[in-house]
């Protein structure tokens, strides 16, 4: 028995082939658009693998430091080194903000990282593809590579020039912002300091306040506005767990002793994951169920035209008795070859395609399986529809009046 | 049995497939998790490091003179504004006496009348001293009672206790008008030494309360650089070590200098010790107090060791250490850092040696099962 | 293949039921034997080609007996469990318009039969190919149907038909899209094949040049069928 789909698909290959790249372009968009909602996570889950942290210490009842702001002294860390199980503890404030770059900006978030020795400091970016890590205290950089600085760039933050010494790749906020490390210094006095006009407000309205301007009392008023300009906060206190320690064990203990509100990295993908992408991503799912229907619809609508096609040919099959197996057979073996096609030219399309996108798309090898089982199965289901038709075409056709 | 437009049928459909499926194995195997990371790698070196220490300061003046009244006053002229050099001993301004010159003028009255009263009271001893020694006398020659005789000598007496009081009360007048002439000489305001006045807080007319600074004159030629040094790596800052300075104001001009002193203490709250850094020529025109200065101190060059670029180092669970490439393998060695200098440099004290090769960067974290493959630099990195 | 080509007796075709029936075939009688071929004639309407359906086993028909070589295919119902074998291996088809599979080239379209009936590629091509070569299109064995001509097509569709030696062949207007000289040269071919395969060919036609052909003709009208053996009907 000779393969009548196989007779069929090379007979009219380049209608069919076409067909298939048509077909393949479409899923290739739902490809992406699976791989826009995995970058979104991933984008979340780099935040926290880059960060090296085991445990998020912020601001009691928050969220913070990323779903919300969060706010703490800057010498917690020291009372949370010297409880048990803690290796690490440093301090990191983060901003999103627009970093100025010449004539233009960039959004970026900052991220001030303390200083530490080497590799051991969580916050510090856990791998460069070119330059060097912070070496200097102040006004040096490291810039993700997506922000589209270079090394020696000069970048502007608040009223300081910093040097780009390092670059990072896949350092992104869970917005997908690329980060910029700074030294925590910097960063705690960009993250309060406010315009140079504000300043000079605020000082002429501590000044006309009685209560801090008292004539017998002289140097009060400079020791108001000094403590205004000041900032000894930061936004977390990221801590690493000595070998073999519970995390929520220790996030408990902290918990309950420092009264500060603890994150295990659990919950921590759940606060990023579940409430600050959680829209987004739904709404990148919702499109991404459109896309699928929409993508089944027209793959039905393809294998039901070529069927429409071959009318003829099937009522002449029929009459001359072929088995309604065959017939079917042939259909559906063309659907999931038109689904293979289409799915090989879906995946390369959007492999080339999303490092376009401005933000990360992550395509998955499993998104991808699972996407070649959802295209076969499309194919299928619509080729039933096809074969239903063609079984009910009356053999009597062939034979004319 | 093949004849030819099947053929060519096939070899069309061939060269469409073919392709194509070659692509999307190429596409499954080099982008995702399955593709291998692109790494670069360096050669550790045996080299001295010279380590430095990098810290921010402000322009301040060694010593800064705040020049005030002593007593609640209101300022009645003010000499000099602020920029004018000024000479010891120069007076910059007064206090308005109010009614200091007043009191004055009746203290020299009331010493005065202390005069006239010590005048008299001089006349009243002179003539019971003159009395007492006439009775005398006569009470030796028997022509009065020896009790008259008495009664003179305790006038005498009298006389003379009033005299005595009458100068204190002299000697009292005085002092209060020269009290009150002093005070009034000390509404001037006096510049002790030479300099620049800094600051000029108040104006004619103000009234202000005693210690309250008016003027502030600093010596410009003992400006200095308070400096902020992060403890971490201080532990070699010391006294007589070079440094470079920066101004704010002129970036790329580094200018030499010293370091002063070393603060014995440290700032709790921002963990950085501070140290005084002299310029040993001051710049000019004059930096202003106050403007920012980045520091660099460069601390004595250590002995020749592996060091490794400071972008080497990674964490793997609790250790820091690098990723070395041996027989086409990538292993995780633990090192023990040393000192590290300003470029980035890091000595390694344990755990390799010169001439590994030891992974610098790369594209995503390695893990131990990471396949790789090595490249000149990393994909999107222009030169 | 047989000594008794096809008989039909008596066979009744209703459409329908009650009040609206309409009674499409009435009574048809016919006999072709193996080697003969015969024409059945009759205007629009008059029943052809549901008798055609009925012989090709695609409609049922309501009463009668049709008999297949030896065998009864149906007597007031099928007595042949599969009719889609019946089909194919007892009943050949040739149409008006040829119906090549288009993308099946000119052996594959022939072996096709054989091939379903589960005969070896292979045997089924070989077969194939014996007949086109009796039919003289073997120079074209390899070319896809869309390249050949209208006469080439139909003896490309005679061949399919005779593929399986059925007993019958069934004919449906095979000159209609041929000019004269190649419309007898189709009625040759028949006539050859019927002799050569012993096969009985119903020719189902109106037109004109070829009708004087035929030795033996049915005519049918309304449902009923007339036998007509005319003088000068003889054809070489």
């Amino acid at each position: 028995m000779i393969s009548l789909a196989g007779r069929d698909i090379l007979h009219a290959w380049g209608k069919f082939v076409f067909t298939g790249v048509g077909l393949g372009l479409l899923i290739g968009v739902t490809l992406v658009m699976a791989g826009v909602y995995r970058g979104m996570v991933d984008d979340g889950r780099a935040l926290l693998d880059n960060s090296g942290a085991d445990l998020w210490v912020v601001q009691q009842d928050t969220l913070g430091p990323y779903a919300e702001s969060s706010s703490l002294n800057d010498d917690v860390y020291r009372t949370l080194l010297a409880m048990p199980g803690i290796a690490q503890a440093a301090n990191v404030t983060y901003l999103t903000m627009q970093v100025r770059k010449e004539a233009s900006d960039v959004r970026a978030m900052v991220v001030g990282i303390a200083p530490g020795p080497l590799g051991s400091t969580p916050g510090w970016p856990p791998y460069l593809v070119a330059g060097r890590q912070i070496a200097r205290a102040h006004y040096e950089a490291v810039a993700d590579i997506a922000s589209g600085f270079r090394l020696g760039d000069s970048l502007r933050i608040r009223r300081n020039q910093y040097t780009v010494v390092g670059l990072t790749r896949r350092m992104v906020s869970s917005s997908g912002d690329p980060m910029v490390f700074i030294p925590l210094k910097d960063a705690q006095e960009a993250q309060f300091l406010k315009g140079n006009d504000a300043i000079w407000q605020s000082r002429r309205r501590t000044e006309a306040n009685p209560a801090f301007n008292r004539p017998g009392v002289p140097g009060l008023l400079d020791a108001v506005i000094a403590s205004q300009s000041a900032n000894a906060f930061v936004n977390a206190v990221l801590v690493t767990l000595k070998p073999g320690q519970a995390p929520d064990a220790a996030a408990e203990s902290i918990r309950r002793w420092k009264r500060l509100t603890v994150y295990t990295r659990a919950q921590m993908e759940g606060i990023l994951v579940g409430k600050l992408i959680a829209t987004s991503s739904k709404q990148i799912s919702m499109f991404l169920v459109i896309l699928a229907v929409v993508s089944a619809a027209i793959v039905a609508f393809i294998i039901y035209t070529l069927t429409m096609d071959k009318i003829r040919e099937i009522a002449v099959l029929k009459l001359i008795g072929t088995r309604n197996r065959t017939i079917a057979g042939m259909i559906m073996q063309q659907a999931v070859a038109l689904g293979v096609i289409g799915f090989v030219v879906g995946k390369i399309t959007a492999t080339f395609a999303a490092p376009m996108f401005p933000k990360y798309v992550l395509l998955m090898p499993l998104d991808t399986v699972l996407g070649f089982f959802a295209v076969l199965t499309i194919c299928v289901l619509a080729s039933l529809i096809a074969i239903r038709m063609a079984l009910k075409v009356d053999p009597a056709e062939a034979i004319g009046g | 049995m093949k004849s030819l437009p099947i053929q060519r049928r096939t070899l069309g459909l061939l060269a469409v497939i073919v392709p194509l499926l070659a692509l999307f194995v190429y596409v499954g195997l080099r982008s995702g998790p399955l593709a291998p990371v692109a790494v670069t790698v360096v050669k550790v070196e045996a080299r001295a490091v010279a380590p430095a220490l990098f810290g921010i300061g402000t322009v301040e003046a060694r010593y800064t003179y705040k020049i005030g009244p002593t007593y609640a006053g209101r300022i009645k002229r003010l000499d000099v504004h602020v920029g004018d050099a000024v000479k010891a001993g120069q007076v910059l301004g007064e206090s308005d006496p109010v009614d200091l010159d007043d009191r004055v003028r009746s203290q020299e009255s009331a010493s005065k009348r202390a005069m006239a009263g010590l005048r008299e009271a001089e006349a009243r001893q002179g003539y019971a001293l003159m009395q007492a020694r006439r009775y005398e006398k006569l009470q030796g020659a028997h022509w009065v009672s020896e009790e008259f005789a008495a009664t003179k000598r305790q006038e005498l007496q009298i006389a003379e206790a009033v005299l005595s009081a009458a100068r204190e009360d002299m000697a009292r007048a005085l002092s209060d008008r020269d009290a009150l002439v002093t005070q009034r000489n000390n509404l001037r305001l006096v510049a002790p030494v030479d300099g620049v006045v800094a600051v000029r807080d108040a104006d004619p007319g103000t009234t202000v309360v005693a210690g309250q600074a008016i003027l502030e004159i600093i010596d410009p030629k003992t400006l200095w650089l308070n400096v902020r040094f992060d403890q971490l790596g201080a532990n070699n800052l010391a006294a007589g070590l070079p440094a470079h300075l920066v101004l704010r104001s002129r970036a790329g001009q580094a200018l030499p200098g010293k370091v002063l002193r070393i603060e014995p203490m440290a700032d709790t709250v921002t963990e950085e010790t501070l140290a005084k850094v002299a310029f040993d020529t001051l710049p000019l025109p004059l930096p202003p107090v106050g403007e920012l200065a980045e520091v660099t101190v460069d601390l004595p060059a250590l002995p020749a060791m592996p060091v490794v670029p400071n972008a080497a180092i990674r964490r793997q669970g609790e250790q820091s250490g690098v990723w070395r490439l041996v027989d086409g393998q990538l292993n995780f060695v633990a090192i023990k850092q040393g000192a590290s200098d300003l470029n980035g440099f890091v000595q390694v004290r344990d755990g390799l040696k010169a001439g590994d090769r030891v992974v610098l960067y790369s594209e995503k974290a390695l893990t131990a099962r990471s396949r790789f493959h090595i490249v000149e630099r990393i994909a999107g990195i222009s030169k | 293949m047989s000594g008794h080509g096809i008989r039909i007796e008596g066979l009744k075709k209703r459409y329908g039921s009650g009040d609206t029936a309409v009674e499409a075939l009435k009574r048809v009688d016919m006999q072709v034997a193996p080697g003969e071929v015969v024409g059945l004639i009759g205007p629009s309407g008059s029943g052809k080609s549901t008798l055609l359906k009925c012989l090709g086993a695609v409609i049922d028909p309501t009463a009668g007996r049709m008999t297949l070589g030896d065998e009864t295919i149906y007597e007031d119902g099928w007595k042949v469990r599969d009719l889609r074998a019946l089909r194919r291996d007892k009943i050949g088809f040739v149409f008006q318009a040829p119906y090549l599979i288009p993308f099946l080239d000119v052996t594959d379209n022939v072996a096709l039969l054989p091939m379903l009936a589960g005969v070896a590629n292979s045997e089924a091509r070989q077969r194939a190919l014996d007949l086109l070569t009796a039919l003289d299109v073997q120079h074209r064995a390899k070319a896809m149907p869309s390249r050949l001509s209208g006469g080439e097509q139909q003896r490309v569709a005679i061949a399919r038909g005779l593929v399986n030696r059925p007993p019958v062949i069934l004919a449906d207007e095979p000159t209609a899209p041929l000019d004269s000289e190649r419309a007898m040269a189709v009625i040759r071919i028949l006539n050859e094949m019927a002799r050569k395969y012993e096969t009985a060919i119903i020719v189902v036609t109106h037109d004109e040049k070829i009708i004087p052909t035929f030795k033996r003709i049915y005519h049918i009208r309304d449902g009923v069928t007339h036998e007509e053996t005319g003088e000068g009907r003889a054809f070489a």
